[in-house]
């Protein structure tokens, strides 16, 4: 992108770096509970049952900053995005964007917060109207919020068109006309459209091919960097999520388990499930020759969110599990001996390291 | 894993340098879904000839009054010297009365097939409106609401497919003529307005549940889709999420649905009016012509053919355009 600067200079907005100083969190969540009723027959009657899919998820956003989410599929990193952008109301529990609480907001007084919430969707084949151009599908949120004259509205998006590595020209094109990263890309610019200060980013490139991860990815750490957005990046990959995020959340089962710096979380991983996870990555260094490690072989399934295990939810496929784990559900909260803001949510946490490759 | 670092350039896909907006008149259009459709309708051979006919037919309809002026008769004169004393015309094809005369009243047979073309098309036209007006509306409602709306807009499709639709059409003629005074007391014009008017509300009235629960269906699957909550999460309002996000996404089943029925609404009226509860004198309906001209086959068959061969070739053609269309907005159903 030899064309970088002159790009830059189309946009305005303070860069990251003046937005990161200060202190307070942008966003904090605090004990966020979705639970999804749901009904069941059973013998002559209904019982009702309820889906615990996210069951007390806490963390902070500061200006600028990047959360990685991870976990396996059904652990709840996608609800939690969606609670976070009020596309659920959580059950319980707080979301505080700069001090207002937005969790339970009727849709009127939301709308100005929408502006500063926006979500990338997964899959980028069914996240825009395939019945609207391009101009048309990003020019809704400057209509919507009024944020462009009337008339001016093509400037703006031929400018995020731009700002997104895109052609400005196809501008009156239908997305059936792009390719998979193309049509991110335009999704990424309807999210900018609104100069939003937060994006849920809901597992941007694992719907596509892995070299068009890695502009899509790059894109997204420009506009970090430049537009000082702050992002919660929820993933499955953890190498995505090491390359992107500061701070990383380990989730099982609707609730973090683990929660550090990226050098504490892929550095010295003490939780169970943290480990077993990171050592599941496939390493590139076995091709050349290089012994594999040890490799953490969890056995079974998830246990149901409908009926989750007493106690630690993990125990039921945890090697170290002991009674306690069955009676007493641990916090999570910092250990003896982790650095300070990382913490484990395990009766038996150590950090295991030599898990990883260090960062390249 | 360490997928570029911050700053690599690693594969971003390049624009000309010189992007400035530089917008002219030679900027290619893109093509939505529905202009591709129209497209492929355009080179099926089989489309363009039934459309055409069916074109055919409704300037036929709509020129009726100029066409019967250019044969120099009209649909109600009585020309009895035309017919013998039972009843059977004198003449056939002539210049004077292009299709011959009817039996028994002599009424020129050309200029009531004309006329006859136009209650077809109109009935079936409105019907088909209205039907699809309120089955969309319903079918959004119930698909994009859910929770108590749904469960009434449902129950509520359920009911009417479950009513009888032949013995409720049939029945509510002389429901609604007593209503109006009963028929002895209505002169005929105002019989066959009543009559008009109650065909187009039993064809609309079974006509929108169908709809009304497809449109359902497909709502339930796009509410889901990402560009739905994409439009959520922006802040798009309800009404222009309805309208301006799902409504063009459900062209095709409306399209599909609009142009299968147009050719069953032809035909429920030319049934109805066949069974005696459909349009009546003085409004000349080829249902009609055919209920009369049954007892005049063997003497008169022309009588009975021209109002046949008209409602088989216009609802052939409609049903087959029908097919076409719905070809066109999904290919994979092609042969």
């Amino acid at each position: 992108m030899s064309d970088n600067n002159t790009v830059r200079k189309v946009d305005s907005v303070p860069s990251g770096s003046t937005a990161k100083d200060s202190g307070a969190p942008l966003l904090q969540v605090r004990d966020l509970k979705m639970y999804f009723p749901i009904k069941e027959a059973a013998g002559l009657g209904r019982t009702k049952k309820v889906v615990q899919a996210v069951d007390g998820v806490s963390f902070e956003l500061k200006a600028g900053a990047s959360m990685g989410l991870v976990g396996e599929s059904g652990c709840g990193k996608s609800t939690t995005g969606r609670m976070i952008t009020r596309l659920l109301t959580p059950t319980a529990g707080e979301i505080l964007f700069k001090g207002t609480n937005i969790a339970h907001l009727k849709e009127r007084e939301l709308r100005p917060f929408r502006r500063q919430l926006q979500i990338v969707f997964q899959d980028p084949y069914s996240s825009l109207n395939p019945r609207q151009t391009v101009s048309n599908i990003i020019s809704t949120p400057l209509r919507v919020h009024n944020l462009v004259k009337k008339g001016k509205e093509l400037d703006r998006v031929q400018e995020l068109l731009e700002r997104v590595g895109l052609n400005p020209e196809h501008h009156n094109r239908y997305p059936n006309e792009f390719s998979g990263g193309q049509r991110q890309r335009i999704g990424i610019a309807r999210a900018l459209a609104v100069e939003p200060e937060v994006i849920i980013a809901d597992e941007p490139v694992s719907a596509l091919d892995v070299s068009i991860q890695a502009q899509v990815m790059n894109l997204l750490e420009d506009l970090r960097r430049d537009l000082g957005i702050a992002f919660v990046f929820i993933a499955h990959d953890l190498g995505v999520v090491r390359h992107f995020c500061d701070q990383v959340a380990v989730m099982y089962l609707g609730k973090i388990v683990e929660q550090g710096s990226r050098e504490q979380i892929y550095g010295a991983p003490q939780h169970p499930y943290t480990q077993a996870l990171l050592s599941a990555a496939p390493d590139l260094g076995t091709i050349r020759g290089v012994p594999p490690k040890e490799r953490i072989r969890l056995v079974g399934d998830v246990p149901s969110p409908i009926d989750p295990p007493s106690g630690c939810r993990f125990r039921t496929r945890c090697w170290k599990a002991e009674d306690i784990c069955a009676t007493q559900e641990p916090l999570l909260e910092p250990k003896a001996h982790s650095s300070a803001g990382h913490a484990a949510a395990c009766h038996f946490a150590e950090p295991k390291v030599d898990l990883t490759a260090a960062t390249a | 894993m360490s997928i570029g670092s911050p700053g690599s350039t690693v594969g971003v896909e390049d624009h000309p340098a010189s992007a400035e907006p530089v917008r002219t008149a030679a900027t290619p259009h893109g093509k939505s879904p529905s202009r591709i459709a129209f497209d492929r309708l355009r080179k099926d051979k089989v489309a363009v000839t039934c459309a055409s006919i069916v074109v055919f037919f409704i300037l036929i309809a709509v020129f009726a009054p100029l066409l019967a002026k250019l044969e120099g008769q009209n649909y109600s004169t009585f020309h009895t010297d035309l017919v013998d004393e039972f009843g059977y015309p004198t003449i056939s094809f002539s210049p004077d009365h292009w299709f011959g005369v009817e039996p028994k009243t002599g009424r020129d047979s050309f200029a009531r097939w004309v006329y006859g073309a136009r209650p077809s098309l109109i009935i079936a036209f409105l019907a088909t409106l209205f039907g699809t007006v309120v089955g969309v509306v319903m079918g959004l409602l119930a698909g994009f609401l859910g929770g108590w709306v749904d469960r009434v807009i449902s129950w509520l499709v359920d009911f009417v497919l479950s009513l009888p639709y032949l013995l409720f059409a049939i029945a509510l003629v002389p429901i609604v003529e007593s209503m109006r005074g009963g028929s002895f007391n209505l002169t005929p014009q105002e019989q066959a307005q009543i009559r008009f008017y109650v065909l187009i509300f039993v064809l609309s009235f079974f006509g929108w549940a169908g709809l009304a629960r497809i449109i359902r269906g497909e709502v339930l699957s796009l509410r889901e889709r990402e560009f739905v909550l994409a439009a959520k999460a922006i802040g798009v309002p309800t009404r222009q999420v309805l309208f301006k996000e799902l409504l063009p996404n459900l062209v095709a089943p409306i399209v599909i649905s609009a142009s299968l029925s147009l050719p069953a609404y032809v035909t429920a009226e030319a049934g109805l009016s066949f069974l005696g509860v459909g349009l009546v004198e003085p409004i000349p309906s080829w249902g009609q012509t055919i209920a009369v001209a049954t007892n005049w086959f063997k003497a008169d068959p022309l009588y009975l053919w021209l109002p046949v061969i008209g409602i088989t070739v216009l609802v052939l053609s409609l049903a087959l355009l029908g097919d076409a269309i719905r070809d066109a907005f999904d290919p994979k159903t092609r042969r």
